[in-house]
């Protein structure tokens, strides 16, 4: 059923969105259809930033909708022109998550703008997740194993057998107050441009311009938490399921006004 | 729809959250218990419509894209070798490591395992064991009639016997670290295996550089904080109870459409 569904959606939503269709009678399931597919990756989107309330350097996600104007439904003598909706993007709100003390050497948090540059098989990933680790040979990597890069592109080695490593408010890793590394702290001037391909990870496009934060703020022992609001996501939660639920009613009653219409205009009198 | 099952994902983790904060607090008082905490990853995203892509045949292109993320998932439990608190017990068996370093204990089965709780007794062959009777290694053998024993700070066990006023040393105890402390294997206990992500061991003195040294008549608490483990599993479980909210969101919306016909 769901197949057959989707594939009504898409037909219609092309058919629909070429100004052509205007005038036929079922103008009003089609808008409350355009509406209930946004509203439904609306909760997806709702789902996986409360899903991720508590995920090192999560960034929440807002979907991004437009108005797709058709003309007037003619054949009917209507005069205003009727809207769709349809989803364009996904936006990320980049503000500082909450920062929070945890204690462990290894937690690195970024105050402000940058990320850290992660070496990964598919090449460098950036990240704002600081919870870093030692692998058994000295290098410094993510919890899943992935490479830190320090700002020359290469690993960042650590010496087993000196206390924890201090890391400045700069970013330079020092070893027995001696400087082993300095982490490399990059920006892009159009953060929206970057796809997330989880574990926390950003993808930056080809063609991004990778900048070097001057003066990055990097707060050893703390983690930075995700930027989710609850009380937001809730709220939100909410409006997406009763207007889910509107615009059902809506349908039911265009479904009621047409019944009503043929059985009127069928019965003899 | 998506929703349900991302929020899924999402009590799963808090699920795994709750237990790892359970077994912090229920080894608050354990000898040398380094707390843990799981830490999660968001996974994998469903790209619906590719930013980049042309939006019109003049060449414009979509700036963002839809992508949809699909839940959360565990990525790892760290554990978070901080040094506990040194309490001290009077009792002179009792040895804390004050700085980096896991004493090295000889189990039966003859492989060697890792503890920082250093809470040990004399067995009947006066040899130095822990509380389940596994021998510490190297192994130092008390004299019989041993009156008092000294373990200094770099680990030099001393005995003093009847008639001898110079106390005799009878044994060193090694310490060993990792590259890796978290990534040693746990078998309970309070013993620990080498792994291959912790990376061999490396004996020394204590004392040494890079090495811990020994405290004789204290022994190391857990490093498990009460305030932060609370407030922790009140978070967790409000998270829960949120993603909860999400599956009877979707649910409702789910049938909301089944109901449009009737």
């Amino acid at each position: 059923m769901a197949r057959s569904v989707q594939w009504f959606c898409h037909r219609s939503l092309n058919a629909l969105f070429t100004a052509e269709a205007g005038g036929k009678m079922n103008n009003a399931l089609m808008v409350g259809l355009t509406r209930q597919m946004v509203l439904r990756r609306q909760m997806d989107v709702t789902a996986n930033n409360i899903a991720n309330m508590s995920t090192a350097g999560f960034k929440v996600e807002k979907l991004l909708l437009r108005n797709v104007s058709a003309g007037p439904a003619t054949a009917l003598g209507g005069t205003s022109p009727i809207s769709f909706v349809q989803d364009t993007g996904v936006t990320r709100r980049f503000s500082d998550g909450k920062i929070e003390k945890t204690g462990r050497a290894l937690d690195l948090a970024l105050s402000g703008p940058g990320f850290f540059v992660i070496e990964t098989p598919n090449g460098e990933r950036y990240t704002r997740d600081g919870r870093f680790a030692v692998n058994d040979v000295g290098i410094m990597t993510t919890a899943d194993g992935m490479a830190v890069l320090d700002d020359g592109g290469a690993q960042i080695t650590l010496d087993v057998n000196s206390a924890p490593p201090v890391i400045t408010k700069e970013g330079s890793v020092q070893v027995g107050g001696l400087e082993v590394a300095r982490l490399d702290i990059a920006n892009f001037e159009n953060l929206n441009s970057l796809t997330k391909v989880g574990e926390g990870r950003f993808k930056a496009p080809s063609n991004a311009a990778v900048l070097a934060v001057e003066k990055p703020v990097i707060m050893q022992h703390f983690l930075e938490r995700s930027n989710v609001v609850a009380i937001v996501e809730m709220s939100r939660l909410i409006e997406t399921t009763r207007a889910y639920q509107s615009v059902s009613n809506m349908l039911s009653k265009a479904e009621t006004l047409s019944q009503q219409t043929i059985q009127r205009l069928g019965t003899v009198r | 729809m998506r929703a349900l099952n991302t929020a899924a994902t999402g009590m799963l983790a808090q699920q795994l959250n709750v237990e790892v904060i359970a077994n912090n607090i229920a080894n608050m008082n354990t000898t040398a218990f380094k707390r843990q905490r799981a830490e999660f990853q968001d996974l994998l995203y469903q790209t619906v419509e590719r930013q980049g892509a042309s939006s019109s045949a003049a060449g414009t292109i979509v700036p963002t894209g839809v992508q949809i993320g699909l839940g959360v998932k565990a990525g790892s439990v760290y554990r978070i070798t901080d040094q506990g608190n040194l309490e001290q017990t009077g009792n002179k068996f009792d040895v804390a490591i004050s700085g980096k370093g896991y004493f090295r204990i000889q189990m039966p089965s003859g492989e060697d395992a890792y503890t920082r709780a250093g809470n040990f007794a004399v067995n009947g062959d006066g040899q130095l064991s822990t509380e389940d009777g596994y021998t510490v290694s190297p192994g130092i053998t008390l004299p019989q009639d041993a009156t008092d024993v000294i373990i200094n700070q770099q680990g030099q066990v001393q005995a003093l016997t009847p008639g001898n006023p110079a106390p005799t040393v009878v044994g060193q105890l090694d310490i060993v670290t990792f590259f890796n402390e978290g990534g040693l294997d746990p078998q309970g206990d309070n013993l620990f295996l080498e792994s291959a992500a912790s990376g061999p061991a490396n004996a020394g003195t204590p004392g040494s550089p890079g090495f811990g040294t020994i405290a004789q008549g204290f022994i190391e608490t857990s490093n498990v904080n009460a305030v932060q483990e609370i407030t922790a599993l009140i978070a967790a479980q409000r998270a829960y109870e949120m993603n909860s909210k999400v599956i009877t969101a979707s649910d409702e919306m789910l049938s909301t459409s089944a109901n449009l016909r009737r």
